[in-house]
């Protein structure tokens, strides 16, 4: 099968979403079929720009190349999707959440005027459109099929990506809670560091880096937490499995996020995950006194949450192990039978 | 955002004052909306948009065409057509104003100079006046949609009827709202009668509400069901004469078929619930959303209409649908004995009723579209300007013609996800 996979991407920008494109590229082409990775370059401001950004994707004509026709395409997240082709999937990552569940929030894009009020209907009728039209629709997650269901309507199938490939192992729990991912705002990790503020006897590691950085530093000095807050930066395969072997939880709560590979990531190296009742997609994984721990999105509550697993060492192993086995039960080969199906 | 409310309100009394009645206060918690007062000759100051309510009653509506027509072009105009056929009220505001010209003209740009001749004619009292003979083939709708930037309708008929005239707008369609959780105690005086099956009609009794033939269908029921009683409310119009045609299909007044002249609001709930089965006929349809009808459904009535215009668009599964065409007696007399004998459908039938209404017609539903289209209305167009107008100035970068031949697939595409109209 010719399978064009379509993502697009914020230039120097690398998060989750790439990886489950670039890897799902891979996976396709693993199992013998002729992939190709389709991106153009995506800017969501000023707002405008993201709808004719959906319109530079429509005016692809993908239906075939070189005289050979381009059997499938898997679109994955705004606006690829706007793509048109006879046997269109898309795998929804997530819609421009600013015009949605973020609209007049402190992450929203549009402001009240006539202008931009009207351009965040205009992106609802192009989803709706261009979603509507899928042969078949799947969402990442079931937060991100819910927001589908609420704002267009449109039901979604969830098809939950697995996690990377890391060479995932199990180590002594080690005295630090670690966060992984890429840095902003959304991901608070501030949390966390806030919360290092109150837990002396335990250290906090941060893996990953992004244009949040900077202030999560001054936050940490000015908590006085310098000495236990160490940020990694970008950490290579090897060092991210090392660090999830050896740390005593995982933290991840960001604000309502679309899916988070985090937990999974987490509970195949048998660690317990911290998060919180608002984090969204990560709820789909962790289950509170089961795997984790949910709780409020404080930094009292997460330093709380921290220090018991510091107090009962052996629940957390316990409780880490209750999680390998959701983690183990997403496979590519499922993905991709549903998404050839 | 400022939103600009002009319609009928109550204590006015019509349909589209009742409708603005339920809606305002939802859309009032969503957005700035004012309501302009009766016969204003301005829109609030600082207006973002404004929201006209349009059907054909000039008396009723004269007023908001007026004030579209001073604000055209100025502040972007959202229309709700209530019904498509306007003759009535396109008539009252030239030929009632005693402007000949102004409503050949408007006949004119409808039907070239067909419409001019049939204009001359009717002010010349040559031919009796169009909207009383063939309002739904010269449905003078124009003059309202060339001052329209977003019609919003109710049914995909006159969606269909609308994209058929010359206007290139966006419209969008919406469902009636209505009241979600009515009174449904039975009137006392129906439910005295006793009857075992009783079938209702409610509105103004004429022959486009097809009387005749509902009369005439009952009468064969009659026959068989003694235990039946039809229920006519509403005034009777002068083209109707009743008691001839009672007398003709020997139906006994009071006994077969009782008469309920005037039937104030709070009358009609109740008589909708003491009804088993409601029938709402129309014919022609002016592509109106009958309220009584939805009030129907919504008191979990089974239905009865001709499967014609919005009605036909009401689902199977809560209406009995009756053809337009010479079978139709029969085919009514058909649906009348199937439901009176089978109380089980008739349930079934209205608990769907009542389902599809909440779910359909639900205000709060109904003021979240109407909120998308408000914005959509007030700035939809500055939208594709600045989108189209990037794609414009792209295609001058390179060499490309932005209004030639090249760019009509980008036009195409640009359609397709919403930009254009």
């Amino acid at each position: 099968m010719r399978i064009a996979v379509c993502h697009p991407q914020v230039p120097f920008e690398r998060g989750g979403a790439e990886v489950l494109s670039d890897t799902l590229v891979a996976e396709l082409r693993a199992r013998g079929h002729e992939t190709e990775l389709l991106t153009v370059p995506f800017k969501w401001y000023p707002p405008q720009r993201a709808v004719t950004n959906a319109l530079a994707w429509r005016l692809l004509d993908l239906e075939e190349a070189q005289g050979k026709p381009i059997d499938l395409v898997i679109a994955t997240k705004f606006p690829s999707y706007a793509v048109r082709h006879p046997n269109k999937v898309v795998w929804l990552v997530h819609q421009l959440r600013q015009a949605y569940d973020l609209d007049r929030t402190d992450l929203g894009e549009f402001d009240e005027t006539a202008f931009d009020r009207a351009l965040r209907r205009t992106v609802h009728r192009l989803d709706n459109q261009t979603l509507g039209e899928a042969r078949r629709l799947f969402a990442i997650s079931a937060n991100v099929a819910d927001r589908l269901r609420r704002f267009n309507g449109l039901e979604a199938e969830v098809l939950t990506p697995p996690p990377k490939r890391l060479p995932y192992r199990s180590g002594q729990y080690g005295d630090f809670v670690l966060s992984v991912g890429r840095l902003d705002r959304a991901k608070r990790v501030d949390l966390l560091v806030r919360a290092a503020a109150s837990i002396n006897r335990l250290r906090v590691v941060i893996a990953g880096d992004g244009p949040d950085r900077e202030r999560l530093e001054d936050v940490a000095q000015s908590e006085g937490v310098d000495g236990r807050v160490e940020f990694a930066g970008l950490v290579d395969e090897e060092q991210l499995a090392e660090l999830y072997s050896r740390c005593l939880a995982v933290y991840y709560a960001p604000v309502d996020e679309d899916f988070g590979y985090v937990p999974y990531e987490a509970f195949l190296a048998e660690r317990p995950v911290v998060t919180t009742r608002d984090a969204g997609g990560p709820l789909e994984a962790v289950v509170d006194g089961v795997n984790g721990i949910v709780c409020e999105s404080t930094p009292a509550d997460v330093a709380r949450a921290c220090l018991w697993f510091a107090e009962h060492p052996a629940v957390a192993r316990e409780r880490g192990q209750a999680g390998r086995g959701l983690a183990e039960r997403l496979t590519w080969d499922s993905v991709v039978g549903a998404l050839l199906s | 955002m400022k939103v600009a409310y002009v319609s009928p309100l109550p204590p006015e009394r019509s349909g589209i004052a009742d409708y603005s009645g339920l809606l305002l206060p939802a859309l009032q918690r969503r957005a700035d909306v004012k309501p302009v007062r009766r016969g204003a000759r301005r829109l609030p100051r600082g207006a973002d948009v404004a929201f006209y309510h349009i059907g054909n009653n000039p008396d009723a509506h004269g007023w908001i065409l007026d004030l579209m027509r001073r604000h055209a072009t100025r502040v972007p105009a959202l229309v709700v057509l209530h019904e498509f056929v306007l003759h009535h009220l396109v008539g009252g505001l030239t030929l009632g104003r005693g402007d000949a010209e102004a409503y050949r003209a408007a006949l004119q740009a409808e039907a070239g100079p067909v419409g001019r001749l049939l204009g001359h004619a009717v002010v010349d009292g040559l031919i009796p006046p169009l909207w009383e003979t063939r309002a739904q083939d010269f449905p003078l709708a124009t003059p309202v949609l060339e001052l329209t930037d977003l019609a919003v309708v109710h049914s995909n008929y006159v969606e269909q009827r609308v994209r058929s005239t010359r206007f290139d707008g966006p419209v969008r369609r919406i469902p009636m709202p209505i009241w979600p959780d009515p009174p449904t105690t039975p009137d006392a005086e129906v439910a005295g009668l006793g009857a075992g099956v009783v079938f209702g009609s409610i509105g103004y009794l004429n022959p486009s509400k097809r009387i005749p033939q509902l009369v005439a269908a009952y009468a064969r029921l009659r026959d068989v069901r003694s235990d039946s009683v039809l229920v006519l409310a509403g005034a009777v119009s002068r083209g109707l004469e009743l008691e001839p045609l009672l007398a003709r299909h020997r139906l006994e007044r009071g006994r077969d078929v009782v008469l309920i002249d005037h039937v104030p609001e709070e009358r009609l709930w109740a008589l909708l619930s003491a009804f088993d089965v409601c029938v709402s006929l129309r014919v022609p349809t002016m592509g109106e959303t009958s309220a009584m009808a939805l009030r129907a459904l919504a008191v979990g009535r089974p239905l009865v209409v001709n499967d014609l215009g919005w009605f036909a668009e009401l689902p199977d599964a809560v209406t009995a649908k009756v053809p337009v065409d010479e079978r139709e007696t029969d085919a009514l007399a058909g649906v009348l004995a199937t439901l009176a004998a089978d109380p089980s459908r008739r349930a079934a039938m209205g608990a769907a009723a009542r389902a599809f209404v909440r779910t359909e017609h639900d205000p709060e539903h109904s003021a979240d579209l109407y909120l998308a289209a408000i914005e959509e209305a007030a700035g939809g167009a500055a939208v594709e300007r600045a989108v189209l107008d990037e794609v414009a100035r792209a295609a001058q970068d390179v060499g490309v013609d932005p209004y030639g031949p090249e760019l009509e697939d980008v036009g195409r595409l640009a359609r397709e996800v919403g930009l254009g109209g």
